[in-house]
């Protein structure tokens, strides 16, 4: 066991945190934000040059290798400043699903564009009953020549109308919750007719819903084989999981540190309001919130890693249930010593409760890791 | 970044594992895993077994009678002892006193008290507490007055666990009067036996006797049992808390305490099933399982990496605080999950022990005292308060 990051890792996130500090401070968020794009295609640029997106995408296919560990601190950085732009869509979901299922034709088409921020997926799976079942698909697929035909529709698509090309998920026959009859399809935006509703979520992420009505389709991979379909969905999920995590404790440091930092500048009743035992204390609570999701995150990420190992399963649902109750409960914590200010729009804090409002809810929040858990019913450690 | 064991280290867990499943009594595995303390008999059988073994002290170097294991054994060792209801050490004597006399001691003391701690031939209790010092321990104000070769001691140490069944003490006294209150404090070494010495029982909520007052009326001590410089005890009482930090967070004994809510669980009635079919409480098992993992890897985070801990001064306390939080839910947890059938008070000795749930009631309000003792959650939330904001 050791829990430092490599030197490698450590070079990546210095120079990381020197772009984003220059690229993605919260009034260039803000900006940002208010394009009517929803995210820059310049900050994409510096993140591709400096290599981030290419983790976790193998050396053969012009990327750095390595995977959800190596992505660790990248992602908390992200977290940190609720980064905009489609990394956890491209570089995370689609990247695994496209690593996972896609032909060697595929993989050496898209892999090495995805690498270099020339191509970037977006992961349509979520469908609106859904409610983290993991494998709920309706959307339906029809054969058509060497082709295929989409009819369904997909909620929640994060980077939908930043994407080059689009990951569905899609059923051949089977019923909504089985395995039997999945696949995986490429829809590409410019080429299809399918219908897109880009929106914004409550934390300003780009996402967007597709309506697909006998959409044209390219089998990603095999299509008759729903065993690696459902293996490929699995694997996205793992990896967006331990992505989720980690974003959620670079929220949560942002949010402790400018906890830490105001409350001990702002003053009330002549004494700065960190004297005072109630703001200390929760400040002290929130420091043991932070170093549980840290520690999660770290697990998440390793299991994400080997997501068919035994216990692999156990260990992101409990990562996942841990750091989404203490980020949750860090950012209220954090408004609360905020007072007034905490609540603006104009003030970061509250962006980091709007963060981890929305990625406790990707691939199942609290409750729904809880009923995960309960079903698996054996809590026991796993080592 | 690698958070799976060495093979070294799995391999030790699993030799842990098969010993204590070879050599534990049945008995004192089933009266642990119903929620029972160990008996003082109990203690001492198990450790002189573990002693044997050369198990007894984890940390001590080879040449007193220790393991002279590293940090994650100790770990690991601890941890499994825990989840395998297992009497872990006696604290008193191995991580506590045995550290202080490692670093402290004379070379007569620890050539005298360390095998006898480890072998657990002296038993020994804290006399740290008195009524008017709890968490600040440093206003403590039992007396020794020095008379020739002997120390006079007078005064009244409360909250000592154990002490009705207690060889020696070991004390803070003051023997000055300083400007500050952490000097002139000295750390004895005290006979039961001693003429002066009275032990008063506590029952505590659990309706149990661990708790006493030790009441010292000119007691005489010999000069050789004073520990350290006189006037410098506050130094080995420091140290002292801090060698409680390996076992502080408790991880082996809160999955296991899981695994009997589970166990319990199935086999408790409710209608037509059983309790394991019940949501809610399979959902707040859950959550448990989850915190009891996050509280294990950071444990691991802290103890094995010195940088993380370096760069976390208030480690410890992050440790205790939720460590305390979860054994008391999961004390609590197995309380309510025997339900009705719990409330029916049941001797910890003989016949009415066995019953599976005698412990559930007792334990649940026994467990009240992990946020109060060892420094309470009010104190480590301020220790931790002070290293984030000053």
């Amino acid at each position: 066991m050791d829990f430092e990051l490599s030197d490698d890792q450590q070079q990546l996130a210095q120079s990381l945190d020197r772009v984003l500090r220059e690229h993605c401070s919260f009034e260039k968020r803000r900006a940002i934000a208010a394009t009517e794009a929803g995210w820059s295609e310049a900050l994409w640029g510096h993140l591709a040059e400096l290599g981030v997106t290419a983790l976790g995408i193998p050396e053969a296919q012009c990327g750095l290798g390595g995977g959800a560990v190596d992505r660790l601190p990248v992602l908390q950085a992200f977290g940190a400043v609720q980064l905009l732009e489609p990394y956890l869509a491209s570089c995370v979901l689609g990247a695994t699903a496209v690593q996972a299922a896609g032909s060697p034709a595929q993989q050496e088409a898209l892999l090495p564009a995805v690498a270099e921020g020339r191509a970037r997926l977006a992961w349509a799976h979520e469908e609106a009953a859904t409610r983290h079942a993991p494998l709920w698909v309706q959307t339906r697929a029809r054969r058509e020549g060497k082709g295929w035909r989409l009819t369904g529709t997909k909620s929640l698509v994060l980077g939908a109308a930043a994407a080059t090309h689009w990951v569905v998920s899609a059923r051949i026959e089977g019923e909504a919750d089985s395995q039997q009859g999945l696949a995986l399809f490429l829809v590409q935006p410019d080429a299809s007719d399918a219908l897109l509703r880009s929106y914004r979520l409550v934390d300003d992420t780009l996402a967007g819903e597709l309506i697909l009505d006998d959409v044209q389709a390219e089998a990603l991979g095999d299509a008759t084989d729903s065993a690696c379909a459902a293996a490929a969905i699995r694997a996205v999920q793992a990896a967006g999981t331990a992505a989720a995590c980690a974003d959620m404790v670079g929220a949560m440091e942002s949010a402790f540190a400018l906890t830490t930092a105001y409350v001990n500048t702002r003053k009330q009743f002549g004494r700065a309001i960190g004297e005072y035992q109630a703001v200390r204390h929760r400040s002290a609570d929130m420091a043991v919130a932070l170093e549980m999701a840290r520690s999660m995150a770290i697990a998440a990420a390793s299991a994400a890693d080997d997501p068919d190992a035994p216990g692999a399963a156990l260990e992101l649902a409990r990562a996942k249930l841990v750091v989404g109750r203490h980020a949750r409960a860090l950012c209220e914590a954090a408004i609360q010593s905020h007072g007034g200010i905490g609540m603006t729009e104009e003030y970061a804090v509250g962006h980091c409760l709007r963060r981890v409002h929305v990625q406790d809810h990707l691939f199942g929040d609290v409750d729904a890791q809880a009923a995960r858990l309960a079903r698996l019913a054996r809590p026991i450690s796993v080592d | 970044m690698n958070i799976r064991p060495t093979p070294e280290q799995a391999a030790f867990r699993e030799e842990v594992r098969a010993f204590i499943r070879e050599w534990l009594p049945q008995e004192i595995r089933e009266r642990l895993h119903r929620g029972h303390a160990p008996r003082k008999q109990d203690t001492v059988a198990w450790q002189r077994i573990l002693h044997e073994r050369g198990w007894a002290a984890p940390h001590w170097p080879k040449e007193y009678g220790g393991a002279g294991l590293g940090i994650a054994e100790r770990l690991i060792l601890l941890e499994e002892l825990q989840r395998g209801c297992a009497p872990v050490p006696l604290a008193f004597n191995v991580t506590m006193l045995g550290t202080v006399l490692l670093r402290y001691g004379t070379q007569a003391q620890k050539e005298f008290f360390l095998p006898r701690l480890a072998g657990l031939d002296l038993w020994f209790c804290q006399g740290f507490s008195e009524p008017g010092a709890g968490s600040d321990l440093a206003s403590l104000r039992t007396r020794a007055v020095r008379d020739g070769d002997h120390y006079v001691v007078d005064g009244q140490k409360i909250w000592t666990t154990m002490a009705h069944e207690a060889d020696w003490i070991f004390a803070l006294v003051r023997t000055e009067q300083a400007a500050r209150k952490q000097d002139g404090i000295s750390f004895l070494l005290i006979d039961m036996k001693s003429p002066g010495v009275t032990v008063r029982p506590i029952v505590s909520i659990d309706g149990q006797h661990h708790l006493n007052e030790v009441f010292f009326d000119g007691v005489r001590v010999p000069v050789a049992n004073l520990v350290g410089e006189e006037g410098r005890g506050w130094d080995c009482a420091k140290y002292l808390l801090a060698s409680e930090r390996t076992g502080i967070a408790s991880i082996g004994l809160c999955w296991e305490r899981l695994a009997y809510a589970q166990e319990l669980a199935a086999s408790l009635q409710q209608g037509a099933g059983t309790l394991a079919q019940d949501a809610k409480l399979g959902a707040e098992m859950a959550v448990l399982g989850a915190e009891i993992r996050a509280l294990e890897v950071t444990n691991w985070r802290f103890l094995l990496d010195t940088e993380i801990a370096r760069r976390n001064p208030g480690f410890a306390s992050v440790l205790k605080l939720k460590g305390s939080e979860l054994q008391q839910s999961l004390s609590s947890l197995i309380a309510r999950l025997a339900g009705p059938a719990g409330l029916e008070r049941r001797d910890a000795e003989g016949a009415e022990a066995q019953h599976p749930l005698a412990a559930s009631a007792a334990r649940y309000f026994f467990y009240r005292a992990t946020s109060i003792y060892g420094g309470s959650s009010e104190v480590q939330r301020d220790i931790l308060a002070k290293t984030l904001l000053g």
